[in-house]
């Protein structure tokens, strides 16, 4: 009965084959890249959507299954996949996200002449995104937690040639990997206490259930919040976030797909699968909520004075990992999960929609474009519904995942509610400034030629905003089916007024003020920056970040190399050069001995029987 | 019963190498291409031959059905000492053995050399010579991983050094005379304490009694399971007081003396690994010797060092090595980051390589030091995998100044235009390199920082910061080179040819194997590291 879910470790295996086979065929065969990648996610799509069907019904049991990977006297490290719901779920937004964002590239990288390249390198990432997603243990979904990050490395340094695409890939790979030597020492923490070496998360589930007791709170408090490294690197949280935002120097269908509704969102997932080790200390809980609430409302702020259609998006991203982990944090594990969800739909639509406009206009300055609705109407209406998605509008998805989070702050936390109206307001208002800016008001200075995408292009995007509108009906406050789904348990009603009311409210304000300052023009736009110039300064420059890390880590690294290079070339080079000249000298010395007199030889000769002796009878006497 | 263990298998592959050698000697001077050939043929012969091995040897689950005895050289000593003795000798022998420690270093040394010799076409002169040293050299590396007597492993270690001090000193770079000269001189001082601790191993560890009937032959020798058999034992007459056996014991090892040894065995290694802070003399060899020198010297000479580390260090002293687990650890992570920042502040690609070997031979002290199963099997995966990378590695270097004539990363760029397939793979080793899973350089870290994490949990949160700094080095070069604008001058160049394709694509599907499918290397391995640590611990418990 269970088909299609023993199937699973399949679907990963579609897009791997249509890797290797780009890989083998090679760059000549521009034609076939999008009709093997696509392919490729399409199967692998069909098969996760086959797989939640199944599971849909009551009672749908996990399943796992793995094998030996390295056995090593009593340890043995497995890797192997496991279905639950949870996992499902993933396994469809990934596929067909994944699927849309091939179908959409097809017409995005036409004229690129790597696009078979391209295409290789999106099924890798899509192959290793399915893997994280289906592994059964913890050092497996390390190992692919690696081989996504290595993706979105290679596609955001895709233009090569570029010298910001290759520093914002480099950059991407090296900051995530500081999150990444985190969770490796949590994995390491966490072989060394769980009983038997287990790494699997069934094993974890029962050993922290909360009342076991096998790993004392400290050390779970610690192991939890070295995963949380991972999470916040790869996620984006502060203070790891300074990679995403350069990570737009990628394809505009990449920061859809990797850095908008999949891999960015692995770190919530992290979470949401070792969730048991997370409840068992409330320390480690407090810090993601925090940590998430406080990377929410610092990302929005910055996403407001943005000049880049794609560091707006960008920063909004941050700013909605942020709000998950809050969720998270606050022990709404539905609520984080039900916002990955949705976010992912909204998101990628609003990136393939800002790639449409990018491919229409040839800038990403937002104060080029305008007036852009007459002329792209089925890119400004999708934009449009992902806005209002976004900003938390109802009935649009982003509203009933976003308010599932803010009532789990108003019940336990006023302070981080409060944070999360904030962050919601800056939300709708920088979406409000975003939109009014792109598409109405007068054509900008780019406009001119501008004209709609082709409907490969657009298909994706009409089936997306479908998904953004609709995709938040699963769980709405009376109806709490996708979390009752998603946790085996029945979840009471959890609606709450003041919730609602406040979301709402703060989202049309947003939606208001951005419309007054940046579409009917009541207030002027220059207001902010003629007022408070640092503050401007301030936010546009992202709280200088990134100046903060030149000045404190990669400066002083720089020095001590230096240090270190000037102590290895005279002082341990130093080293080396006596030996040398001490040979030498010796040299000289025993050359000297050889004066052809048959005296100096002798006493030489003697000299050494001597010591001979004295050896091997002084070696009884050995203490 | 299989075929290998009725023929003298691991003469064989050790012969191989010599044989080619000789048909080298007889081709005329003129024939370059002939040469060529037969140099790859000769090194192509003991890598298959290992191959089979390697692969019958898991059959056989461990390799004492190989081993190969013959006496030598015998020097008769006074035999009126004692009554009853019918022969009072000192034995020189050759004896040859296997087992899961050098079984994987035989493999991965017969695989490079044989990498090596194709990576030799840029060889531009004195073709002849430069294959007789080259074959001599392998033989020599081969030797070293095979001999199971002190002696013959200290002798085949000297080849090595003689035969790498003329590849360095004739055909290697501008300053390559002074390299040559640097390098035996710095490694000859390392061979002078390693022969003198093997000298005092033998005068008392190496002592055998056999008794036949009423006679008794008393021997001295190097043989290396003797050795290991009277120091494992403690009723052995080396772990035994004089008062213990009346009065007079010539052959007891005091603990003074084990450590004397363990640290006299841990520089000589220690130089060849190279151990912070005998590394300098590397560097020069590095950037001086050939590439395709470079290629053993980096995939395998340093190997030599971590083995006799293992062999001699942690096998004859682990009382030693335990109690000073924490001084190896702390050296493995200074060797880590230090390696790490100074690769990230060089100018020259070589001397990138030359100091990531330096961080990542750190990861097998790591591994040595955490003394249990999983941080051995560590050591040795990476051991086996630095081989392979560091190997691919400088091929491409090989390949890349032959075409534009530098390594200096500030004169090249762009180059994944000209060269997209040289670039995939350089920047796949980079991956490799800096650990990615699925490549086989993750596994051997992964392996070495869990073991250690056992006991130093402080010391392994320091290693693993280097696979932070790793990333920052080698994502810099790799990119340096590969990516940005492309350099007008590098416009027209050729992508890799066959004969250099070949070896490329050789090395990284073994790469890919041991990173996707560890196994394969971890359970040979086990044949040998999971009897030890029993016997280890037996050990302990009955001493």
């Amino acid at each position: 009965m269970d088909m299609y879910t023993q199937a699973a470790w399949l679907v990963p295996l579609f897009p791997l084959a249509a890797f290797l086979l780009l890989t083998a065929l090679g760059r000549g065969f521009r034609k076939a890249g999008a009709l093997i990648g696509s392919a490729g996610a399409l199967a692998a799509f069909v098969l996760s959507l086959l797989i939640v069907v199944e599971r849909l019904g009551e009672g749908a049991v996990d399943y796992n299954n793995a094998i030996d990977w390295i056995a090593i006297g009593d340890y043995t490290l497995r890797i192997g996949f496991e279905v639950t719901n949870l996992t499902a779920m993933m396994l469809v937004v990934v596929t067909l996200v994944s699927f849309l964002v091939n179908l959409y590239s097809a017409g995005y990288m036409k004229n690129d002449e790597r696009i078979t390249v391209f295409y290789g390198y999106v099924s890798l990432f899509t192959f290793s995104m399915l893997g994280l997603v289906l592994s059964d243990n913890l050092l497996s979904l390390y190992i692919f937690w690696e081989l996504v990050g290595v993706c979105s490395f290679l596609l955001v340094g895709f233009w090569y040639t570029k010298p910001k695409a290759r520093a914002a890939a480099k950059k991407a790979f090296i900051v995530t990997r500081i999150g990444d030597a985190g969770l490796l020492l949590g994995i390491l923490l966490l072989f060394w206490y769980m009983p038997d070496h287990a790494l699997d998360f069934t094993t974890i589930q029962s050993v922290f259930d909360g009342q076991s007791g096998a790993i004392t709170t400290g050390i779970t408090t610690l192991i939890a919040l070295l995963i949380f490294l991972g999470a916040i690197g790869k996620s984006g949280q502060f203070p790891l976030h300074v990679w995403l935002p350069d990570a737009m120097e990628g394809p505009t269908p990449i920061s859809a797909l990797i850095h908008a509704a999949t891999m960015v969102a692995a770190g919530v997932f992290l979470i949401a699968r070792t969730y048991d080790i997370f409840q068992d200390s409330a320390a480690a809980m407090e810090t993601v909520a925090y940590v998430g609430g406080f990377t929410a409302i610092f990302a929005a702020t910055v996403a407001l004075a943005q000049n880049d259609i794609k560091r707006i998006l960008a920063y909004s991203t941050v700013s909605q990992l942020g709000y998950m982990m809050m969720a998270l944090g606050l022990g709404s594990l539905t609520g984080g999960v039900f916002h990955l969800f949705t976010h992912a739909f909204f998101k990628a639509l609003l990136f393939l929609g800002a790639g449409s406009v990018i491919h229409a206009v040839h800038t990403q300055n937002i104060h080029e474009m305008g007036g852009l609705a007459s002329k792209m109407r089925v890119t400004a209406w999708t934009f449009a519904v992902g806005a209002l998605a976004l900003s938390g509008i109802p009935p649009f998805s982003g509203f009933w995942s976003k308010d599932m989070i803010l009532t789990a702050a108003i019940e336990t936390n006023p302070l981080l509610f409060v944070v999360g109206l904030a962050a919601a307001f800056c939300t709708a208002l920088y979406m409000a400034r975003l939109f009014f800016l792109v598409f109405m008001g007068k054509p900008g200075s780019a406009s001119a030629d501008a004209h709609e995408a082709p409907a490969v292009m657009t298909a994706p995007l009409v089936v997306l905003a479908v998904l953004a509108a609709a995709a938040g009906f699963v769980e709405t406050p009376w109806n709490g089916w996708f979390g009752s789904w998603l946790s085996g348990e029945a979840e009471a009603a959890h609606g709450s007024g003041v919730a609602i009311v406040a979301s709402i409210a703060v989202g049309l304000l947003g939606l208001y003020v951005g419309w007054l300052i940046y579409g009917k023009g009541g207030v002027s736009r220059k207001a902010a920056a003629e007022r408070a110039p640092w503050l401007v300064k301030l936010l546009e420059n992202g709280y200088y970040a990134d100046e903060l890390y030149a000045a404190v880590i990669v400066k002083p690294i720089r020095t001590i190399g230096s240090v270190l290079m000037v102590v290895d070339e005279y002082i341990i080079g130093g080293l080396v050069r006596l030996a040398g000249i001490a040979t030498a000298y010796a040299g000289r010395t025993a050359a000297r001995l050889q004066n052809g007199q048959v005296q100096t030889y002798g006493l030489a000769a003697a000299i050494g029987f001597v010591v001979l002796v004295a050896a091997i009878v002084g070696r009884r006497f050995w203490p | 019963m299989s075929i290998l263990q009725d023929i003298p298998i691991l003469s064989l592959i050790l012969l191989a190498p010599l044989a080619g050698l000789l048909v080298v000697l007889l081709l005329p001077k003129q024939r370059s291409g002939w040469m060529k050939t037969a140099a790859i043929v000769a090194t192509i012969v003991p890598f298959l031959l290992s191959l089979w091995l390697y692969a019958d040897f898991d059959k056989q689950q461990g390799g004492a059905a190989y081993d190969e005895q013959l006496s030598w050289a015998e020097i008769p000593l006074n035999k009126e000492l004692q009554n009853g003795v019918s022969e009072f000798v000192f034995k020189f022998q050759y004896a040859l053995g296997v087992d899961g420690l050098s079984m994987p270093l035989v493999l991965l040394t017969a695989l490079v050399t044989a990498m090596a010799a194709l990576a030799a076409v840029h060889v531009k002169k004195r073709w002849k010579s430069f294959f007789v040293w080259f074959l001599l050299l392998e033989t020599g590396m081969l030797g070293v991983f095979l001999a199971r007597d002190v002696f013959l492993f200290f002798v085949f270690f000297e080849i090595t050094l003689v035969a790498m001090y003329f590849l360095i000193g004739i055909w290697g770079y501008f300053h390559r005379e002074r390299a040559a000269n640097q390098f035996l001189l710095y490694n000859g001082i390392g061979s002078a304490i390693m022969l003198l601790a093997f000298v005092l191993l033998v005068n008392t560890a190496g002592f055998r009694i056999d008794q036949a009937g009423e006679q008794a032959s008393f021997v001295y020798s190097g043989s290396y399971a003797d050795i290991l058999r009277n120091l494992a034992d403690p009723n052995a007459w080396v772990n035994l007081s004089p008062d213990q056996l009346g009065g007079v014991n010539p052959f007891q090892m005091t603990d003074a003396m084990q450590w004397t040894l363990f640290i006299m065995l841990l520089v000589a290694f220690g130089i060849k690994l190279p151990v912070f802070p005998f590394h300098t003399w590397m560097l020069k060899v590095h950037t001086e010797a050939p590439p395709s020198v470079v290629m053993i010297h980096s995939g395998v000479l340093l190997k030599m060092g971590a083995y006799g580390l293992l062999r001699f260090g942690v096998l004859l002293f682990p009382e030693q090595v335990r109690e000073w687990a924490a001084v190896l650890a702390a050296l493995g992570v200074v060797n880590i980051l230090y390696g790490a920042l100074l690769a990230f502040r060089q100018q020259e690609f070589k001397l990138v390589l030359a100091y990531s070997s330096i961080s990542h031979m750190g990861i097998v002290l790591l591994g040595l030091a955490a003394f249990n199963e999983i941080g051995l099997q560590g050591a040795l995966f990476q051991l086996v995998s630095h081989g392979l990378i560091s190997a691919l590695l400088f091929l491409i270097v090989g390949s890349l100044f032959e075409r534009t004539g530098t390594t200096e990363l500030a004169k090249l760029g762009g180059l994944a235009r000209s060269m997209p397939f040289m670039s995939g793979v350089l920047l796949t080793a980079g991956l490799a390199s800096l650990g990615l899973p699925g490549l086989s350089g993750f596994v051997a870290e992964f392996l070495a920082f869990l073991g250690l994490f056992e006991s130093m949990r402080w010391l392994t949160a320091l290693g693993v910061v280097g696979i932070v700094l790793t990333a920052a080095y080698v994502l810099r070069a790799v990119l340096k080179i590969t990516f940005g604008a492309q350099r007008e001058k590098y416009g027209a160049l050729r992508d890799a040819r066959l004969v250099e394709a070949v070896p490329m694509i050789v090395l990284l599907a073994f790469i890919l194997l041991l990173g996707c499918y560890p196994s394969v290397l971890t359970d040979t391995m086990q044949t040998s590291i999971g009897g030890l640590f029993e016997q280890l611990l037996a050990t302990r418990a009955g001493g």
